[in-house]
């Protein structure tokens, strides 16, 4: 298919405007709830445990009003990389024993040797997979940029005594944001180009140097454009008398609301009851 | 009537089909093209002017066949050679920087014929034959960075990237736009001196009235994805009022006729080209 429209169906990262409970909390609140839960996440590893954050994220997607299917589709392009990842701990997890216990056997068939073991890592991975993934849009779909950076430099202020840039720091990740969909525009824009003039689309991946060739020719122009903007948006922020964070107030403070609170809180002890439910030797 | 090389009937599309960010660019668009003819595509910046031409290469793709017909060939069929396609019509797009890619610009001009397998002296004199076209010195620009023309210069360049295939049909993507008057004129008489030594056909898709009314035959003005308004260029920019409802403007030449008609002068309409205007002021100022 020669359409070059693909780069642009990638809509991570895409502030979906909607008015939900999770559109309205306080960014900073947004940021601390999803590292706690994403904390939760990274922990468990029962299948109890994480298939419930799962459906838990799942279900606050649905609360923001996003659709759960555009928000899976994503994750088709990275679904290769599960399949390998599934394929390798089914041959090679290993461990496996013929008595019953956690790691019995479950199929033997040849050198296949599929344990109860295994089969846990996998739906395991997936699942924690699927909820930082699902985590991660949501976040981004429910906050715009501007937001993220404002959240981020908020709970990077109290660092401004070790002198830590926190204002800096925020401003190249929101920057870096927002160039993201420009630049796959721009990559979008040179493919069409040079597709206009004559590029076959279909050439064999053995062909290395001349594959090594055509990507120089598209990342050459593609960082020229970006120096350029660089340069452009450098004089815009000085047009504008930009001098840093230092004394700079804004046009709508954050107030947190009583739900900031509650949002940080459940989402924090979520994370505490993920790490005591998974090293607790209660049954 | 001379043969119809691009046939575009009921084309509708959409950027990000089925996300919340959908957008409709093309609903119902019509456009025709006749061999050897200059045709102009108009409408206001968002109208899907660029979709169009998009499509007219085969960069975009019609969902239904018989949407969109370019030199006999259905780009809906699977079967469509686009390579071949895209030899034959060369499309010059909005932004130069977008277009060059090779570090030098004779490597750039080169680009396309080598692609059509062009090599050694051929291939030289391709490059030199293009680039002396634009007006583009072939020894002082061939090893020139292509990054450090001018903006003009990178408008020059791509043209002669896109001439250098030969195609038989020109799409001009606002190609104009940001040029000085004296570069505007100079790409308007290599225009009309491709068409009249090359046969060539174009497509000038544009905002600036006056030079569709100084290059264009046939006019086709879009709004909102639809194709509304089509015809002979005379017709087409004679009707102000519709064209100011459309976002768009008259010709310098018509709203001067127009006024003087406003003021009592008994001049004639229907002059599009400030060459005409004078020669219908002319009549009606002679004793």
């Amino acid at each position: 298919m020669a359409s070059h429209e693909a780069l642009r169906h990638l809509t991570i990262g895409q502030y979906i405007p909607a008015d939900s409970p999770i559109h309205r909390l306080d960014p900073r609140a947004k940021l601390l709830a999803a590292g706690g839960l994403i904390i939760a996440g990274v922990v468990a590893s029962k299948y109890s445990n994480v298939l419930f954050l799962a459906l838990l994220v799942a279900v606050l997607v649905k609360v923001a009003g996003l659709r759960l299917r555009s928000a899976l589709a994503n994750l088709v392009p990275v679904m290769p990389v599960l399949l390998v990842m599934a394929l390798l701990q089914i041959l090679f997890y290993g461990g496996a024993s013929r008595s019953a216990g956690p790691n019995r056997l479950l199929v033997e068939w040849g050198l296949l040797h599929i344990s109860a073991e295994s089969v846990r890592v996998i739906v395991v991975t997936w699942a924690r997979f699927v909820a930082l993934f699902l985590l991660i849009t949501l976040l981004t779909s429910t906050t715009t940029a501007s937001a993220l950076t404002r959240g981020l430099e908020g709970l990077l202020r109290p660092l401004d005594r070790l002198h830590l840039p926190g204002h800096e720091i925020a401003l190249v990740g929101a920057i870096a944001l927002r160039f993201l969909p420009i630049l796959g525009e721009q990559l979008e824009a040179i493919l069409q180009a040079q597709a206009s003039r004559g590029v076959s689309e279909s050439r064999s991946r053995w062909h290395l140097l001349a594959n090594a060739r055509r990507m120089a020719q598209v990342i050459v122009p593609l960082f020229v454009d970006a120096y350029h903007r660089a340069e452009e948006l450098i004089l815009a922020m000085q047009a504008r008398c930009y001098h840093g964070g230092k004394g700079r107030t804004y046009l709508i403070p954050f107030r947190s609301r009583p739900a900031d609170y509650v949002a940080v809180i459940l989402s924090i002890s979520l994370a505490v009851l993920a790490g005591v439910l998974q090293y607790s030797t209660l049954p | 009537m001379s043969e119809e090389i691009v046939s575009v009937q009921g084309l509708d599309h959409t950027y990000l089909a089925g996300t919340p960010l959908a957008t409709a660019a093309l609903r119902g668009a019509e456009l025709c093209v006749r061999r050897g003819e200059v045709a102009a595509l108009v409408g206001p910046s968002g109208a899907g002017k660029s979709t169009l031409a998009h499509f007219l290469n085969g960069l975009l793709r019609p969902a239904a066949r018989r949407q969109v017909v370019v030199f006999g060939q259905d780009t809906a069929e699977p079967s469509c050679d686009l390579v071949a396609l895209r030899r034959r019509v060369g499309l010059v797009f909005q932004y130069p920087h977008q277009q060059l890619f090779e570090r030098y610009v004779g490597d750039d001009v080169a680009y396309g014929p080598r692609q059509l397998g062009l090599a050694g002296e051929e291939l030289r004199e391709r490059v030199r034959w293009a680039m002396e076209i634009v007006g583009l010195d072939f020894e002082s620009f061939v090893d020139r960075h292509t990054f450090s023309l001018s903006g003009g210069e990178m408008r020059r360049a791509a043209l002669a990237g896109v001439l250098a295939m030969r195609p038989e049909l020109l799409i001009l993507d606002e190609s104009t736009v940001g040029l000085d008057p004296r570069g505007r004129r100079e790409v308007h008489a290599l225009l009309r001196r491709l068409r009249r030594e090359e046969g060539l056909t174009i497509l000038l898709v544009s905002n600036d009235m006056d030079e569709v009314a100084e290059l264009a035959d046939q006019v086709t003005v879009l709004y909102a994805g639809q194709t509304v308004l089509a015809g002979e260029v005379h017709e087409v920019l004679a009707q102000g009022e519709l064209l100011r409802r459309y976002g768009l403007s008259s010709p310098t030449a018509v709203e001067i006729i127009h006024e003087l008609r406003r003021k009592g002068l008994a001049v004639t309409s229907g002059a599009i080209t400030p060459y005409e205007a004078e020669e219908a002021i002319w009549q009606a100022m002679k004793p």
